[in-house]
């Protein structure tokens, strides 16, 4: 098991945004994580990688209790993410974009970086190469100059998780990776997901873009409301009356609306 | 011939602006991070205070108050840096205003120390310092075709010159490395950065240290160039004075706030009538550049307009090379 979410719950105040939530992720699948708008995903992720605290519960990244790490830690411990709205480094490059995200893996100081050591020098040019690796294998090839804020959308979403990817997760995030794209750009993030899977990355997924949901996901939990209603195969949810429930509303309210 | 060029005022003013260069680098460090500090001029009076109280009562060598007194000031740094890493944009830059004020009411105040509102005089001048040591291995500035003063203000214009030089390329070479790019991607995106596994804390305060550090070594130069201090020289017009040269230059690459110092500094000198109303003229560019500029003179584009003039010159006379920049 990579990731094993216990109990979790968060408070914002006097709101539940997610109350007793447990699921957890075997090696080397692809789990998703679905549900309605404001259904607290994106608050799990934010637990997840330590951006939030929960207010109660554990989360535990291969056997580690993770709660209340910093963020730069659990990014060092191998989970990396990418965000829903994106946020790359607008001015920068695509290949900078990407040699940040390898910060964590890489230990370069002031003093060495300053006086060009041998070890400096030679970790630059791993960095360098291994960015334009990524981003040859999200894709993005001949981008490497361009700088972020003028790549289209799709290229965007991609970049971001090349940046992801740099850090060397073996768990990784991704916040509706799709959302925005249109069927040629989301059938290659379909492949672009499978070829991060038969690296042996772990992924965990949010999306509303459930086609892609279903065709992509080993397992999927689902959220509603901050609770989870439903875990399983992608064939156990897409019957399960709960998930219709939540999703398509139930007809007694049919009736009453 | 070499000693009808070597003007002594002239080589002041150079001087004075690459003490100013020195102090336009020290924001653009902090910035860099996205943090404005207004501290700066607090710091390098802590500089300032720390060498020439040293060496006047000590009668230690400058070069030991100069290397005490930037670490004091850079100690200062790390103590500010920590305690305001949670404040951003305005908020952060009226602390470190207060700061600054805080350390100019400890000089006035201070008299047994710092004898108060006059000030120090009689600090030991970098460049007659030189002279006498030379002196004692039986040298004489003649030599040179050289006089005294000329030669006490040109050893001050070169040891600046180099001081200045080193810092620029120590900044530039850290800015193209890997912590360079942590400092960017917190400027940019201080979330995102620390999901992307950079240790945000470390970084801030590393830059606000080296900010003061780099304010409290110019503050030290300062001291033994002018051999005079007093609290009013790290007031609040040198804070905002330090400021413009960001602001009027640009914070996005190191030529920037080192072309502003250059120009404002220069400015008052060329253009005599001008320098009374100095003041005035800052608070203008500051109006007329959030208006026009905001980015400040030289931005990125215009490096690389310039790069590319230069290059096809070059290019042109045989002398191209790559990667100049």
């Amino acid at each position: 098991m990579v990731l094993q979410v216990k109990k979790a719950c968060k408070n914002f105040g006097g709101l539940s945004a997610l109350s007793d939530v447990s699921f957890s992720i075997n090696q080397g699948e692809i789990f998703g994580l679905i549900g309605p708008n404001g259904a607290g995903k994106t608050t799990m992720f934010n637990l997840i990688t330590s951006m939030f605290t929960p207010t109660s519960g554990e989360i535990i990244f291969n056997e580690d209790n993770i709660n209340g790490l910093k963020p730069h830690l659990i990014t060092k411990k191998g989970i990396c993410r990418t965000f829903q709205n994106i946020r790359l480094f607008p001015q920068m490059t695509a290949e900078e974009n990407v040699m940040v995200g390898e910060h964590c893996r890489s230990k370069s100081g002031v003093i060495s970086s300053v006086f060009r050591t041998k070890s400096q020098r030679k970790e630059e040019d791993r960095i360098h190469s291994k960015a334009n690796e990524l981003l040859e294998f999200v894709g993005l090839g001949g981008y490497a100059e361009v700088v972020s804020d003028s790549l289209a959308y799709g290229q965007q979403r991609r970049l971001e998780i090349a940046r992801a990817l740099a850090s060397s997760p073996q768990l990784l995030l991704l916040d509706e990776p799709a959302a925005g794209m249109n069927e040629t750009e989301t059938s290659e993030l379909f492949h672009l997901i499978k070829k991060i899977q038969e690296q042996g990355i772990t992924v965990l997924l949010i999306e509303h873009d459930m086609p892609l949901v279903m065709r992509l996901c080993d397992r999927i939990a689902v959220l509603n409301f901050g609770k989870k209603i439903a875990e399983g195969t992608p064939a156990e949810i897409q019957n399960n009356p709960d998930v219709i429930e939540a999703y398509l509303g139930s007809e007694e309210e049919d009736l009453y609306a | 011939m070499l000693a009808e060029l070597i003007n002594p005022y002239y080589l002041q003013v150079a001087s004075f602006i690459l003490i100013n260069i020195i102090l336009g680098v020290s924001i653009y460090i902090t910035l860099s991070t996205g943090q404005l500090s207004l501290a700066n001029a607090g710091f390098m009076g802590i500089g300032a205070y720390t060498s020439a109280l040293l060496t006047l009562n000590f009668d230690l060598p400058i070069i030991v108050g100069i290397f005490a007194g930037t670490l004091l000031a850079g100690l200062f740094g790390i103590l500010i840096g920590i305690p305001t890493l949670r404040l951003q944009g305005v908020y952060l830059a009226i602390v470190t205003l207060g700061f600054g004020e805080v350390i100019r009411v400890i000089f006035v105040n201070w008299e047994s120390m710092t004898k108060g509102a006059v000030g120090l005089s009689g600090i030991p001048h970098m460049g007659r310092e030189i002279l006498n040591t030379l002196r004692g291995f039986g040298f004489d500035p003649k030599i040179l075709g050289l006089q005294n003063n000329q030669f006490v203000f040109l050893a001050i214009f070169l040891i600046l010159l180099v001081a200045t030089i080193s810092i620029i390329t120590f900044f530039r070479r850290q800015n193209r490395s890997r912590v360079g790019r942590a400092f960017a991607a917190i400027k940019l995106d201080e979330k995102a950065a620390e999901s992307m596994g950079i240790n945000i804390t470390y970084y801030k305060v590393l830059a606000f240290a080296q900010g003061a550090l780099v304010a409290g070594f110019a503050g030290t130069l300062f001291a033994h160039v002018l051999a005079y201090i007093s609290p009013a020289d790290f007031a609040y017009h040198r804070a905002v004075e330090i400021l413009i040269f960001a602001v009027f230059g640009g914070s996005e690459v190191i030529w920037g706030p080192v072309f502003g110092a250059l120009f404002l500094t220069a400015m008052p000198e060329v253009l005599r009538f001008i320098s009374e109303y100095r003041y005035m003229i800052y608070g203008l560019i500051i109006i007329i550049m959030m208006a026009v500029r905001p980015q400040g003179l030289i931005d990125v584009n215009i490096l690389n307009w310039v790069k590319l003039k230069t290059s096809r010159r070059g290019q042109k006379h045989g002398t191209s090379s790559q990667k100049s920049m």
